[in-house]
């Protein structure tokens, strides 16, 4: 099992998953919020086209959660504005 | 890092699978270029584990053997996870720059795919909204349920994968709305009985669906979902919907997960940057024009461009198949006779038709807007910005509403409301084709353009 954690939470997944598929398959929904209304969004292509569904990795914004696999050790946060 | 290869194919999905195999079985030393993890594309996503639940999947086992014979294949060589971020033609040569370096040629085969085509409505853009390949791709790819209570709508024969997909891995599926007649393919039967096979993977999704209690219900559609407190998705508003689709009634239904989706959009963003032909038909849907070889049309007489898949037209799984063997035979100049599979093509593209007749999306999906509904999802545009931008500033046009509005000019690149957008301004074609340019085609930091010293 590969171990992560969001929002500080630890979280452990098989090792291939996506960031979302750990999220969503641990009720996590909310990915990040918008920079002007701050509403929350979530996966919603779920294949890396509409970038809705970005989380911060390791401290790098802009990730897509979707297209993006799990690792060892990764630190994932709640993307705030863009 | 810059590699040549006598053939490059984009995309490893079915179309891209064949087209490699084949041109490598001719002879060519191909790359495979490939923005997922793993081959098959969507429609063969899977989760490379050993324990693989194969369900999911209408035919794997092909796909399987398909995939195998690639990874296999001396002369293919497979780069996964590489995004293109430009793609060019320099002194007679296609050159890709990508995260893994560049990448060049004078033969390119593009097989890139599509995308679930998406429509605005309130309360779109919430959490547990999403397009049904979500769902799917979460499901084929990691075993994931989206969700549990959960409404499958929209239009389109990929509903039907999707609703019994989800029901058979034990998501409740508490609606599976149909927004076209029930009786819409009663003027296309004939395609149906040409092909059989067709006729009954529909028919077996039906009665694993009614196995499960889901009817599908049509002429009914979601539009609007409504958040609980926390934001996320409590339940959607469907109607009854006229032949225009304009509202007759509504109803509320409670779920967490509304899968919406209206047919697909070709991800023609590298077609576009290569100066491919590029056609537009009736229902806004933007293709590279080919020739009977699956040729595009391009100046450069020096630089051989094919296509196949999605991109010529939405037509399923079965026709990509038959394109990429053609194209992928074609560019190789292989002697072999490619009638028996043009005779093939022709009998699926008929088909692919008559999906578009059956599942046509009518306008009256413009009425289900409210003033507040976000149209671009990432610069967070509502309908009343677009309506003040073409009242207030005279807009006419979707470039004058992108300029003065920013919709489409988010990270997406306006390939979510694009076509929207379009709809909604009545684009002629011309317009809709130049609103396929996407200069960078996928983000990249500019650390990693300096790397490539083009800084």
């Amino acid at each position: 099992m590969i171990n992560f954690t969001f929002e500080g939470e630890p979280i452990s997944v098989e090792p291939g998953t996506s960031v979302a598929a750990a999220l969503l398959s641990h009720g996590e929904r909310i990915t990040r919020l918008t920079r002007f209304n701050s509403t929350p969004r979530s996966i919603f292509c779920g294949i890396g086209v509409c970038f809705d569904c970005l989380v911060e990795v390791d401290g790098e914004p802009n990730q897509r959660s979707c297209i993006t696999t799990v690792k060892e050790g990764m630190v994932v946060k709640v993307q705030h504005g863009s | 890092m810059e590699v040549r290869y006598q053939v490059i194919v984009l995309g490893g999905g079915p179309a891209g699978l064949n087209a490699a195999k084949y041109a490598a079985n001719a002879g060519y030393e191909v790359g495979l270029i490939d923005a997922g993890t793993r081959l098959g594309g969507q429609y063969w996503r899977h989760t490379g584990r050993e324990e693989f639940d194969q369900s999911v999947h209408h035919n794997f086992d092909q796909g399987s053997l398909l995939m195998d014979a690639v990874l296999a294949n001396p002369r293919i060589t497979v780069h996964s996870e590489t995004n293109i971020w430009s793609a060019s033609i320099i002194n007679d040569e296609v050159v890709l720059r990508t995260n893994n370096g560049a990448f060049i040629t004078q033969r390119l085969i593009l097989a890139t795919g599509a995308y679930d085509r998406s429509l605005p409505f309130p309360g779109w853009d919430i959490p547990g909204v999403m397009t049904p390949g979500a769902a799917q791709s979460l499901l084929k790819g990691h075993g994931v349920l989206v969700g549990k209570r959960i409404v499958v709508a929209g239009t389109g024969p990929f509903l039907l994968p999707v609703a019994t997909g989800l029901s058979s891995h034990g998501a409740s599926v508490v609606g599976l709305l149909e927004a076209s007649s029930k009786y819409s393919w009663a003027k296309n039967l004939l395609e149906l009985l040409r092909n059989p096979a067709k006729a009954l993977e529909g028919i077996g999704y039906l009665l694993a669906l009614r196995g499960r209690k889901v009817e599908m219900r049509f002429r009914q559609a979601i539009v609007a979902a409504h958040a609980s407190a926390d934001g996320s998705l409590e339940s959607v508003t469907i109607a009854n919907l006229d032949s225009e689709w304009k509202i007759r009634s509504t109803y509320k239904l409670s779920c967490d997960v509304a899968a919406v989706g209206w047919g697909f959009t070709a991800d023609t963003a590298i077609a576009y940057s290569l100066g491919l032909a590029l056609d537009v038909d009736a229902s806004g849907s933007i293709s590279v024009v080919v020739d009977e070889n699956q040729r595009a049309r391009q100046p450069n007489a020096a630089i051989a461009i094919y296509a196949a898949g999605e991109l010529t037209g939405i037509g399923g799984a079965d026709l990509a198949l038959v394109e990429g063997a053609i194209a992928g035979l074609a560019i190789a100049g292989s002697a072999q006779d490619l009638k028996t599979l043009k005779k093939r093509r022709k009998k699926l593209l008929r088909f692919a038709q008559a999906l578009t007749k059956v599942y046509p999306v009518a306008s009256g999906w413009k009425s289900w807007l409210s003033e507040d509904t976000t149209i671009c999802r990432c610069e967070e545009i509502s309908y009343s910005d677009i309506n003040e931008a073409r009242e207030e500033f005279d807009a006419s046009d979707a470039r004058t509403i992108k300029l003065l509005t920013r919709c489409g000019m988010g990270l997406c690149q306006g390939r979510i409301c694009g076509r929207t957008i379009a709809d909604l301004m009545n684009s002629t074609p011309q317009e809709r084709i130049s609103s396929a340019s996407r200069p960078i085609l996928s983000p990249i930091t500019l650390g990693e353009v300096a790397q490539e010293g083009l800084l």
